[in-house]
């Protein structure tokens, strides 16, 4: 044991499982000097009042959140439709969510093949816009089929939650009145899909 | 009557679903009382302001990655612990003089100038241990838990943390011999 080493009793009077009195005489004074040590323990606090300031000017530049997990299995297919309303300037419209591989019980990191519908027959050009682009509303075009304004995009996307607007004639974001919606924080409303 | 505190779990998932100003609330809750745990870990209360914000800012980025949101404070925990080890590594070769300066600096009002030349002198100790023999010493010294409850937090088990702490007790009474 080298010159610097406490006892093990006093080691343990340092954890606090013996006082000092339990020492054997021959000890307490290294004891005593164990326990000055531990009194020089700054304990006060710390307070860091301009962190709460800074770190929300950082979440509120963020774009948005990124959901993108691993793929680790794959799942049954089950057919899930959802009607959709456009405003009336669009004439009619309605969007379905096909959902390919979606199950209830989805395995945190799973992957689910989604298809997203706009029924737009106004529209010149649609695209979908969400967490699982970061927003980018040109990074994930529809496409027309037809002559009856069917719009369509297939992504394939991780267990979770996502949020997301189909943003019509790259001006007008349209988030969907039969899904969950949230305030965005910026006086829009996404729409809160949950795979 | 004082209303009952909105549970972490229900902020967090609030958050996810879009509300990203409620995330404030989770910062106000927990960035003073882990503001103490980066300051020693670090040696300076700049450092832990730094580590505690970039912190905060990576556990929003990564919040759906948040498995059980009613345990945010734990997961937090450790992104912030990841922070400090990296810090320090980053940090090395760094003299941490300047830093226990400025920590005891803080506390000469409190108890003379006595208690604040202990206080340096320890702190400028504690830098001189392992990031894992600092941190355990913090944990039960400073922060009051138990080995049990470090343990836990850690994931790891009590006598591997036992044996860390005493090698830091000795290392310390080294350190202190050698500087007083």
């Amino acid at each position: 044991m080298s010159e610097h080493e406490f006892h093990p009793l006093v080691k343990q009077l340092l954890d606090g499982d013996i006082t000092l009195a339990a020492l054997p005489p021959e000890l307490r004074a290294e004891g005593e000097e164990a326990l000055h040590l531990l009194a020089a323990v700054d304990r006060s606090p710390v307070q860091l009042p301009a962190v709460s300031r800074r770190v929300m000017r950082a979440v509120a530049s963020r774009p948005a959140r990124s959901v993108w997990r691993r793929v680790v299995e794959p799942r049954d297919v089950r057919l899930r439709i959802r009607p959709w309303l456009l405003a009336p300037a669009l004439a009619i419209a309605a969007a379905l969510i096909l959902f390919l591989r979606p199950a209830p019980t989805a395995a945190p990191g799973s992957l689910i093949t989604v298809r997203f519908v706009l029924v737009a027959p106004d529209a010149h050009e649609v695209s979908l816009a969400g967490t699982f682009n970061r927003w980018d509303a040109h990074a994930t075009p529809l496409v027309r089929s037809g002559p009856t304004g069917v719009w369509t995009a297939t992504l394939t996307l991780a267990a979770g939650q996502h949020q997301y607007a189909f943003v019509v004639d790259g001006v007008r974001w349209v988030p969907d009145p039969g899904a969950p919606a949230v305030d965005d924080g910026f006086g829009r409303r996404n729409s809160v899909l949950t795979l | 009557m004082r209303p009952e505190p909105e549970a972490d779990g229900e902020i967090v998932r609030a958050v996810l679903a879009g509300d990203r100003e409620r995330y404030a609330q989770l910062v106000e809750r927990y960035r003073d009382r882990y503001a103490r745990y980066a300051a020693r870990m670090l040696g300076s209360a700049d450092a832990a302001e730094d580590a505690v914000q970039d912190a905060f800012v990576r556990a929003f980025d990564q919040l759906s990655q948040c498995k059980e949101p009613d345990k945010f404070v734990g997961w937090f925990f450790l992104i912030l612990r990841n922070r400090c080890f990296a810090e320090r590594r980053r940090s090395r070769t760094e003299t941490s003089l300047e830093a226990a300066e400025t920590v005891a600096a803080a506390d000469r009002t409190e108890g003379g100038a006595e208690t604040a030349e202990r206080r340096r002198a320890l702190q400028l100790a504690l830098m001189a241990l392992t990031p894992d023999q600092r941190e355990v010493f913090v944990l039960k010294h400073v922060e009051g838990l138990s080995y049990g409850e470090i343990a836990e937090r850690l994931s790891t088990s009590v006598p591997s943390l036992k044996m860390r702490m005493h090698r830091a007790y000795d290392k310390l009474r080294e350190q202190l011999r050698e500087h007083t």
